[in-house]
């Protein structure tokens, strides 16, 4: 019985992708991890306006617990009840939504993987920029204004995450290069932000002389630049995420840089990428976006909101 | 009433409490010695300081918190007060210019939410444990959407003056911890209300046969802990200057680890202000000996574990003995 219904849907499926030609109109379902940070809310909007331009609709799944694996679990079950064309799914955990995966490719649904990379399963395409290199870069640059030497401190973002792993090992790479750069000390803020103020507060008291401070997230970087002003003292702050607040203090000329994952644009090239699909279109198996450190050079391009950008061309994204 | 007091009174005279009270000073104190002893900026005045500013943030909301445990029940929803209350009153910062009105959001907001708290909790009889963790969801959810992902930034140096400025080289938070010490200390052992909170937790049934009017006294409670999540909301704006969604995230477990480390009993009746007081100086000292001596990210949460069971058990161990 449940193998007749299984080979029934896989049919419904397949007369569906050979159905009427696809002119527009497809639903395209879109996993993000939260409500709470900005980055995601710029997957949404790209998504959105990408949808737009193509005449497609986008339906959000949002776990209300922030980064809530069962709930992921079970909105992607709720997904396939309702059958969207496609779905662009970012994993609350790379490994822990692998059956989600493989229910989505049981159910014939095409899937993009976007921002973190899925640890197996049928995909699309993936669309992302790798931490490492974020990390890496934006590590560069801080050491760069710095002169290569002097003293600097890593706050780290929730310990056992992939991204936050990724990102301080490119914080650290960046440091071997600079063999006259000391690390004083590489200590936990959770992503936080009254976490970073406190450590920063703490590790104030113990090193009379921070040149440089590396947080793997941009409420972290400025957590310590609150710090470090009660403290009246100076350093070189980078974070990342490249969000509002970060781009009106590199403005304002409190905070170095930030590195930049572009939300906006993983979201518009992924629900891009899902679309042309359906339509039978070539599309690009892999896109991964350039690390971009965000800094007082060339920060006015981030000072348009989300709301009012415009997704680039996939073409000239593809080839980068 | 007049048979709750004198036991209430009784319970709270014996010896035993101030062993615990000793104990618990002694192992502060034990902390500080091993800390100047490996970590030379330990004992300095900056960090000691910097020490008491950050318990006081810890105190606020878990001194609240303290007078719900006594009662036996409990709070969960401190963390999601706090995020909720610091939104709205950032928003209306923002928007007026004025910290008063901020204050009277912020405190307001949490009061509010600690009175639903109580309603729930009374008049709809549903365990503190569910109604204030159904809160912590709703009060998300409200949160979330109200902020949706955007951060509120940028308060009024005088504002901030509350969070992170010096009276008499003092930072202010250290102020408000004590003014509240002093005020929660007062009620819970020197008024008539504060007796009654004991007779509560110490047995629901005698207190209410003995006249104490038990509901009105829980609403009060979990009213008080509203408002001082509110209020702690208002420290942690002017200390970082800014308010977005999960700003209450890692709040509450650490608020709760204070009121358990300072000797108060989730089974009610039994514990001081002045206890979670030493509760949260114990946490933030082993989080700045941590940071100070550079131990491992991996490490942190679990010595945070082992030293919150280890002083609840001390504490089973050292009742029994002294009983």
């Amino acid at each position: 019985m449940k193998r007749i219904a299984a080979s029934l849907t896989s049919l419904m499926a397949l007369a569906a992708s050979f159905g009427p030609a696809h002119a527009d109109g497809e639903t395209i379902a879109v996993f993000t991890k939260n409500q709470t940070n900005p980055y995601f809310q710029a997957v949404r909007v790209g998504a959105e306006a990408s949808a737009k331009t193509l005449n497609a609709k986008v339906i959000q799944y949002v776990p209300t617990k922030p980064d809530s694996i069962p709930e992921q679990l079970s909105q992607v079950e709720d997904a396939i009840v309702k059958r969207p064309n496609a779905i662009v799914f970012i994993p609350v955990d790379y490994k822990a939504l692998v059956p989600a995966v493989e229910k989505i490719n049981a159910a014939n649904i095409p899937v993009v993987n976007i921002t973190d990379r899925i640890a197996s399963g049928n995909l699309v395409a993936y669309v992302g920029a790798d931490d490492y290199n974020i990390g890496l870069a934006t590590a560069r640059h801080l050491l760069n204004a710095i002169g290569h030497k002097g003293n600097v401190i890593i706050l780290e973002g929730v310990k056992g995450t992939l991204t936050n792993t990724d990102r301080v090992r490119g914080f650290n790479d960046a440091l071997k290069e600079n063999p006259n750069v000391k690390l004083l000390a590489a200590q936990p803020a959770n992503y936080q932000r009254l976490q970073a103020l406190q450590v920063m507060e703490n590790l104030i008291q113990s090193h009379p002389q921070i040149d440089g401070i590396l947080a793997a997230n941009d409420p972290m970087a400025v957590g310590a630049l609150e710090a470090l002003e009660g403290a009246g003292r100076k350093a070189a702050v980078i974070g990342i995420n490249g969000s509002k607040e970060a781009v009106e203090l590199i403005k304002s000329g409190k905070l170095l840089a930030s590195g930049d994952f572009n939300g906006f644009i993983q979201g518009c090239l992924g629900t891009e990428i899902a679309v042309r699909h359906l339509r039978k279109e070539a599309t690009p198996k892999e896109i991964i976006l350039k690390p971009v450190v965000i800094e007082k050079s060339n920060y006015q391009a981030y000072e348009t909101p989300v709301e009012q950008r415009q997704c680039p061309k996939l073409a000239d994204m593809a080839t980068q | 009433m007049s048979v709750a007091q004198p036991v209430a009174r009784r319970r709270f005279a014996l010896p035993p409490h101030l062993a615990q009270t000793a104990y618990r000073l002694f192992a502060a104190a034990l902390i500080c010695v091993v800390l100047a002893a490996s970590s030379e900026a330990f004992l300095t005045t900056g960090n000691l300081l910097n020490v008491l500013r950050q318990t006081a943030l810890l105190f606020l909301l878990a001194s609240g918190l303290t007078l719900v445990i006594l009662t036996a029940g409990l709070d969960l929803s401190v963390g999601s007060n706090v995020a909720l209350s610091a939104c709205l009153a950032a928003s209306v910062i923002k928007a007026s210019g004025y910290a008063s009105l901020g204050f009277l959001t912020g405190i307001g907001c949490g009061a509010l939410i600690g009175l639903v708290n109580g309603i729930l909790v009374t008049a709809l009889r549903i365990p503190s444990f569910i109604a204030t963790y159904g809160m912590l969801w709703v009060l998300s959810g409200i949160t979330y959407s109200y902020m949706g992902g955007e951060t509120i930034h940028g308060f009024p140096p005088a504002f901030r003056q509350f969070g992170s400025g010096y009276l008499f080289g003092v930072p202010t938070p250290i102020y408000v911890m004590a003014v509240f010490l002093l005020l929660g200390s007062w009620f819970a052992q020197r008024t008539v209300w504060g007796q009654q909170v004991y007779a509560i937790g110490a047995n629901p049934v005698a207190a209410r046969l003995s006249g104490v009017p038990v509901k009105r006294r829980l609403v009060l409670v979990y009213t008080f802990s509203g408002a001082m999540a509110g209020l702690a909301s208002l420290i942690i704006l002017a200390r970082i200057n800014s308010a977005q969604g999960d700003i209450g995230d890692d709040l509450t477990l650490p608020a709760i680890a204070a009121v358990l480390i300072g000797g108060t009993s989730l089974f009610g009746g039994v514990g001081t202000v002045g206890g979670t007081l030493i509760g949260a100086l114990i946490l933030t000292l082993v989080l700045n000996g941590m940071n100070l001596l550079q131990i491992n990210a991996a490490w942190q949460p679990l010595v945070t574990g082992v030293i919150v069971v280890l002083a609840v058990w001390i504490d089973t161990v050292t009742r029994r003995t002294t009983e």
